[in-house]
């Protein structure tokens, strides 16, 4: 499904160099954990695969679907079926939960020859998808994560996430700011969007997350890299060791520079 | 021997004189007291701290003349400009002349008045009351509309009375021949515990070149409350000079607020005096101008007197090389205590060319009250387009959208539907401008 090869990244108009040749395979129906120190590249690799203008690419290429997307605007990567859940969601004071959803639901069908739904028919299927993360109606009709809690941004990412149904969703840092009683609704949420259908790739500092949403593969970023990849196992020696251990461990084997 | 030098006055750029045609004898009082001011204050540049940022050239290029010589169009049917919900509470003025086949007031409560000035140039309100509220020093353009104007709007809300549908004031401008002025005038008198919401609205018709130099006059007595919109959709190539002014006694409301769409040049002076203790009111304001419009707003929250509750909030879009200047007065006299003013300008440019300039001043002499202002120029933040966007939304549309809901705030003040539905309507055609 996304095949990310030797992907080099910078910031836009500096000569900042973030994303330092990442590779990367994921294919329909898996979850993956990419998991790294602060700084080391997490956040902008799910920024530059879903489109952001403020990253230039350098070097490399990202394949949705088998077709090149690293030159394709954001919007055009959501028809696709690529979907960021922000680790700091926008606040849009005047535009509803439900007519930006209703906004994308319907420009994304009609990219993609589908029929797009009347306000009625999008309400009950917005409704319905309510249920993923326990929220009530009123929810709707707030404006994008104006006055939203930490825990109730997070929870609307993740009801933009079922509503818009994606291919591949990148989670950068969902996890952050949720208390435990939160994190649990937001979990669940993405346990049961995802499917045989779907890819799920979650960015995380911590092990917390990857307890509730179990990977099945999980790689460490380091410096701009993916440097080590492995199964669960990898991010409970994380937990107990460190980045620390894990990179003088790689410097031993002459693996890191 | 020292030189005289002789500046312009108001008059340079009007064909013929100014003269006086009104049967009332009150009203040319006024006309003579106005003609009097005009000829003797001289017609403001830049060097006037008040004009500092504002280009006339619209103004003094040009040479207005009266309506009767501008040769200009029917009007036409105008019933889409009507509101629904004051199908029977509408007075038009055409060019600035009271049209009474278009007007339609019927089912008012007793002894409301809302018709003309001519009409009813001899009620005692209006006896008492005209002319008596303006009060603009060193002004040519409120001068200019007393010695002009010979007709205009009354609107008179007697004691307790609450009139529930809005009044909608229409001005409509046609095509003419030639550049003309206008002088709508309109007094409102709300006696004790009165309430009503005037829509007054000015419209241009056509694509043509005219100046309407509008004064509103609101008598608050105690305990009365008004809504006051007014929505100015003037030809893109007019000029309107605003003078609203209300003053308000003990326990009165007075919440104003004016939208800016159409003129090339916008001038609008909106004062509110406080006259006792104890009273509301809001100066809101929401400018939307692209092109070359200049939007200019100089506000005046004038507080006498102690225990007051006052609210602005200013908000301006402007996109290609448009202009928008804002001077948001607030007044405390020194006894004026316990005093809760809060100001708010807010302004989105979308354009490189675009220009803001912006100037809360506080003039406070009171040591016990509570005021605040705040102004911020920004643009729409690439990470709030960018989140919209990877939703599946266009560019464009992300900025439509942000852009709209900026301008929201302001529309939802309106409370009649119809206005609202019109407002957001011109929202999204101005937001949408660039769609192909």
């Amino acid at each position: 499904m996304l095949e990310i090869k030797n992907l080099h990244a910078k910031v836009e108009g500096e000569d900042i160099h973030i994303l330092k040749g990442v590779n990367l395979k994921v294919n329909a129906g898996e979850i993956h954990a990419i998991m790294g120190p602060n700084g080391s590249g997490k956040s902008t690799l799910s920024k530059v695969v879903s489109g952001h203008p403020e990253y230039e690419v350098t070097e490399g290429e990202i394949l949705f679907n088998g077709e090149d997307i690293t030159e394709l605007d954001a919007d055009e990567r959501a028809h696709l079926g690529l979907f960021l859940a922000f680790q700091y969601p926008v606040e849009v004071p005047g535009i509803t939960n439900k007519t930006l959803l209703r906004e994308a639901y319907n420009t994304i069908a009609r990219a993609n020859d589908r029929e797009e739904l009347d306000p009625i028919e999008f309400e009950d299927y917005i409704i319905e998808k309510l249920d993923v993360i326990n929220m009530k109606d009123e929810f709707l009709s707030r404006s994008i994560n104006t006055g939203f809690s930490g825990g109730e941004k997070k929870k609307n990412e993740i009801f933009q996430m079922a509503v818009l149904n994606p291919t591949l969703s990148f989670l950068d840092e969902t996890d952050s700011g949720l208390d435990i009683d939160a994190l649990k609704v937001v979990s669940d949420g993405v346990n049961k969007i995802a499917n045989d259908e779907n890819a799920i790739v979650m960015i995380t500092h911590y092990q917390r997350l990857l307890n509730y949403i179990k990977p099945d593969h999980v790689h460490v970023m380091m410096g701009g890299k993916l440097i080590k990849s492995g199964g669960f196992e990898l991010a409970e020696e994380l937990e107990a060791n460190g980045y620390d251990a894990l990179e003088k461990e790689l410097v031993l084997n002459g693996e890191a520079q | 021997m020292s030189e005289v030098i002789q500046r312009d006055t108001m008059l340079s750029y009007i064909t013929g004189s100014v003269e006086s045609s009104a049967e009332s004898v009150a009203i040319r009082a006024i006309n003579e007291r106005g003609r009097e001011d005009l000829e003797n204050t001289p017609f403001p540049t830049r060097k006037d701290e008040d004009w500092r940022f504002v280009d006339l050239k619209s103004i003094t290029k040009s040479q207005f003349c009266k309506l009767e010589e501008a040769n200009a169009a029917d009007v036409g049917d105008i019933s889409d400009h009507y509101l629904p919900e004051a199908m029977n509470c509408r007075l038009v003025f055409v060019n600035g002349v009271y049209s009474e086949e278009l007007s339609s007031v019927e089912d008012l409560p007793n002894n409301v008045i809302v018709g003309n000035l001519a009409a009813n140039a001899d009620n005692n309100s209006v006896k008492e009351h005209l002319g008596t509220i303006t009060n603009y020093d060193d002004d040519v353009f409120a001068p200019f509309n007393d010695a002009a104007f010979t007709d205009g709007a009354f609107i008179y809300v007697p004691e307790e009375t609450v009139i529930r549908t809005p009044i909608h004031i229409l001005n409509v401008f046609t095509d003419a021949e030639k550049a003309f002025y206008a002088t709508p005038r309109l007094l409102y008198v709300g006696e004790m515990f009165s309430k009503s919401t005037i829509i007054e609205e000015h419209i241009g018709l056509a694509d043509n070149q005219y100046l309407n130099v509008p004064v509103t006059e609101f008598k608050m007595f105690t305990g009365s409350n008004v809504h006051h919109a007014r929505i100015q959709r003037d030809s893109k190539k007019a000029s309107h000079v605003s003078r609203p002014i209300a003053i308000l006694d003990k326990n009165a409301e007075y919440h104003s607020y004016t939208i800016c769409l159409g003129a090339k040049l916008f001038r609008n002076d909106p004062r509110v005096i406080q006259n006792a203790e104890e009273v509301n009111f809001t100066v809101d304001g929401l400018v939307l101008i692209d092109g070359d419009q200049i939007a200019d707003t100089h506000s005046i929250m004038d507080h006498r007197f102690a225990h007051a509750g006052s609210h602005q909030l200013h908000k301006v879009v402007v996109n290609d090389s448009a202009h928008s200047v804002f001077n948001g007065k607030i007044f405390v006299a020194k006894d004026a205590q316990k005093i809760d003013s809060f100001q708010e300008n807010r302004n989105l440019l979308l354009s490189e060319n675009g220009k803001v300039n912006t100037k809360p001043q506080l003039e406070i002499f009171a040591d016990d009250v509570l005021c605040s202002h705040g102004a911020t120029i920004g643009q729409l933040q690439d990470e709030e387009v960018f989140y919209l966007q990877s939703r599946g939304l266009t560019e464009q549309k992300s900025r439509e959208l942000l852009v709209y809901a900026f301008a929201l705030e302001s529309v939802e003040s309106m409370e009649v539907e119809s206005v609202e539905k019109l407002l957001l309507n011109e929202v999204i055609e101005y937001t949408n401008r660039d769609e192909k």
